[in-house]
This record gives C-alpha cells, structure tokens and sequence, in this order.
C-alpha cells in the first residue's frame, strides 16, 4: 500500500462519515432551515471528499479530468439548489423553527 | 456477494419509494418520490452496466417527467381524490396480470446467457463488423444512429412533432385563461 | 473492496434521505431530499465506475449532476410561481 492509496482510503472514509452524518442529520433536525444545513454544506463536502479519493486512485488521465469536473459542477451546483429552495420557501411564508425555551 | 447485497439494497430502496409514492396524498410529494424512484431506477441500470438506458432513464424519468408532472399538477390541483385504500377489481387484475408476467419470464433466457436467442441472430454481424461499416466505436451507437438510422430519425420527428403540439394546446390554454379573467 | 464499502455508506445516506422525503412535512423537505439524493446518485454512480472497473460510467455521472439542478430548478420555480404548496 503506497501512499497515494493511504491518502484516498483517509479521503474515502471521511467522505462516508460525512454523508452518512448528513443523512442523519436531514432526518434529525428539528425543521426545514436546519435540515438545510445537513443537506447542503455536509453533502457538499461528503461528495467532494469521496471524489477526490476516487481522483487519486485513477492517477493523470481523463478519468480524472471528467472527476475534477464533476466535483467543481457539484460544489458550484449543490449550494446555489439549496439556496433556491431555502428562498423558496421563505417567499412562500415557512417560519423557522424556535425552541420553546427562547420564546419569552 | 458484495455487490450482490449492493443490489438487493437498491431493490429495497426502489420498493420503499414506489410503496411511498402510492401512498401518500399529496400529489406533489408523490411525483417529487417518482423522481427518486427513477433516480434508483438508473442506479439499477448502471449496475447492471447497461449505460444506455440509465443515460435515457435520468433524462426522461429524472428530469422531463417530473417538470411534465408538476406542469400537469398547475393545471388539476394538487390533492388527490380520497378513494379507499384498496380497489379489489383492480387489485385482481395486477396480480393476475403479474402472475402471468412471471409465468412469461420461466421460459426467457438466463440473465447474460450467451446461446440466448438475441445474441445469435444480428448481434455477431454488429459486433464483427460496426467497427469496418460504421466507423463508430461504441456498438450501441453504431447500432441506433447508423444501422437504424432511419427508425431513429423518424422517432425524433414524431416527438419533435408532439412537442411542437403540445406546446400550441397548451398556450392556446393559457391564452383563453387570461381572456377569461378579463 | 474499499470502493464497495463507500457505496454502501452511500446507500445508507440515500436511505436517510428517503425516509426524509417520505415523511415530508413541507414540500420544501421532500425537494431537499430529492436534490441530495440526485447528489448521492452522482458520487454512487461514478463508485460503481470504479467497483466494475468501468471508469467510463463517469460520463453518466456528469449528466446526472446537470440534470439534478436543473430539475430542482424547474420543480421550485412552478412551486415558487404557481402556488402549488
């Protein structure tokens, strides 16, 4: 095992932690404007961990050139989806959720 | 055997939706749930590395069907009729007709079956020749814009056509709407 | 192999995600879970590329990311224009 293997397997696992964080977290917050949080920042980084190990595996070919591309698309892509929705849905006149303790 | 249980995990997913998108009213989650069924659905074809038809899959199941879907939703509201969970009438003839599908599928060929009677009538000529004929590398391409060049030609006319239709039904729709409000 | 276990945690996560867009509350929530899902579609798809050993499966990848933005795009614009939530 050399070390651009290493450095994938550390990039691949970290990208799975980080996506099964952000399932976990669209499943467990609260209300819409926090489970945006889960599903855009830590998706975002999830993916674009997992494709930079896959990168590293493929070496300099166009593998990698068509993985680069993907990962810029989805880093430009994911946060300008989410934003849409969350404009969406404000303009449709969802509140936010607030704990109860706050409300005084 | 780990790709095996990848599969089976797919399928569960795919039975998870498809249950979801008939059961829920609001017609709008079920279409948003078709669209997650199709995206599974061109997952099973990738796995199954028939790249084509995951190609056409994520096109049209993905992405048109569900604009289509939802343009349909402006036009007939968005909750659905309240109707009893179980049409029994219907409900017979699925599983009759399922029954008889899976009759049908005893005598198909096994699964990648090399003596299977598809792989020995034109396939050999394709597979020996497109290279030579076509000057295209990919056989199914060869296949669909080269050997069947006209078939695919007037397919494209036909929805070209169908489209062009459509888009006149609908503005003259909307056209009279707005008539009306005045 | 190492491949094979990330897709498996990206199945989970489209799991996650399902149970999402199918207890909803809001339209908003189940659009969510369909564009991550898309996303997760895209890294699972170019995963199977490199578990059969086809890297060429990326091209599909590729379409599946432009189609996923696109496709929420238009879904919120007719919820956003058409009041349909």
């Amino acid at each position: 095992m050399n070390v651009s293997d290493l450095i994938s397997a550390v990039l691949l696992t970290s990208g799975c932690f980080f996506a099964i964080t952000g399932g976990v977290g669209i499943l467990r917050m609260p209300d819409f404007y926090t489970r945006l949080h889960a599903a855009g920042k830590v998706d975002s980084l999830a993916q674009a961990l997992i494709l930079s190990a896959l990168m590293l595996q493929s070496g300099l070919t166009l593998v990698t050139a068509k993985l680069f591309l993907i990962v810029m698309f989805l880093l430009a892509t994911t946060p300008t989806a989410t934003h849409a929705v969350a404009k969406t849905a404000h303009l449709s006149g969802l509140k936010p959720w607030r704990a109860r303790k706050s409300r005084t | 055997m780990t790709t095996l249980l990848i599969d089976v995990f797919l399928l569960l997913l795919l039975v998870i939706t498809a249950i979801g998108a008939v059961a829920v009213r609001s017609l709008l989650a079920a279409t948003l749930l078709l669209a997650i069924y199709s995206l599974l659905m061109a997952l099973v074809w990738v796995s199954l590395q028939a790249v084509d038809v995951a190609f056409t899959e994520a096109a049209v199941g993905g992405g048109i069907s569900t604009v289509l879907l939802i343009a349909t939703l402006v036009f007939i509201g968005r909750r659905e009729a309240p109707a009893p969970l179980i049409h029994w009438p219907s409900a017979a003839a699925v599983v009759i007709t399922g029954a008889v599908l899976i009759y049908g599928t005893l005598d198909m060929p096994r699964f990648g079956d090399p003596q299977a009677p598809p792989h020995q009538h034109v396939a050999p000529h394709y597979i020996a020749h497109a290279m030579e004929e076509t000057r295209v590398p990919n056989f199914v391409t060869a296949v669909l814009a080269s050997y069947r060049g006209y078939d695919t030609l007037f397919e494209t006319a036909v929805i070209y056509t169908a489209g062009l239709g459509l888009i006149l039904l609908l503005r003259g729709a909307r056209a009279r709407r707005r008539e009306r409000r005045r | 192999m190492m491949f094979t276990a990330a897709g498996a945690a990206v199945l989970i996560a489209i799991l996650l995600f399902l149970m999402r867009a199918l207890l909803g509350p809001t339209a908003f929530d189940r659009i969510l879970a369909v564009n991550a899902i898309g996303t997760k579609t895209v890294v699972f798809v170019a995963l199977l590329g490199f578990m059969a050993g086809r890297p060429d499966f990326l091209d599909i990848a590729l379409l599946y990311a432009l189609i996923n933005f696109i496709a929420t795009l238009a879904v919120l614009k007719f919820v956003e224009y058409r009041h349909l939530d």
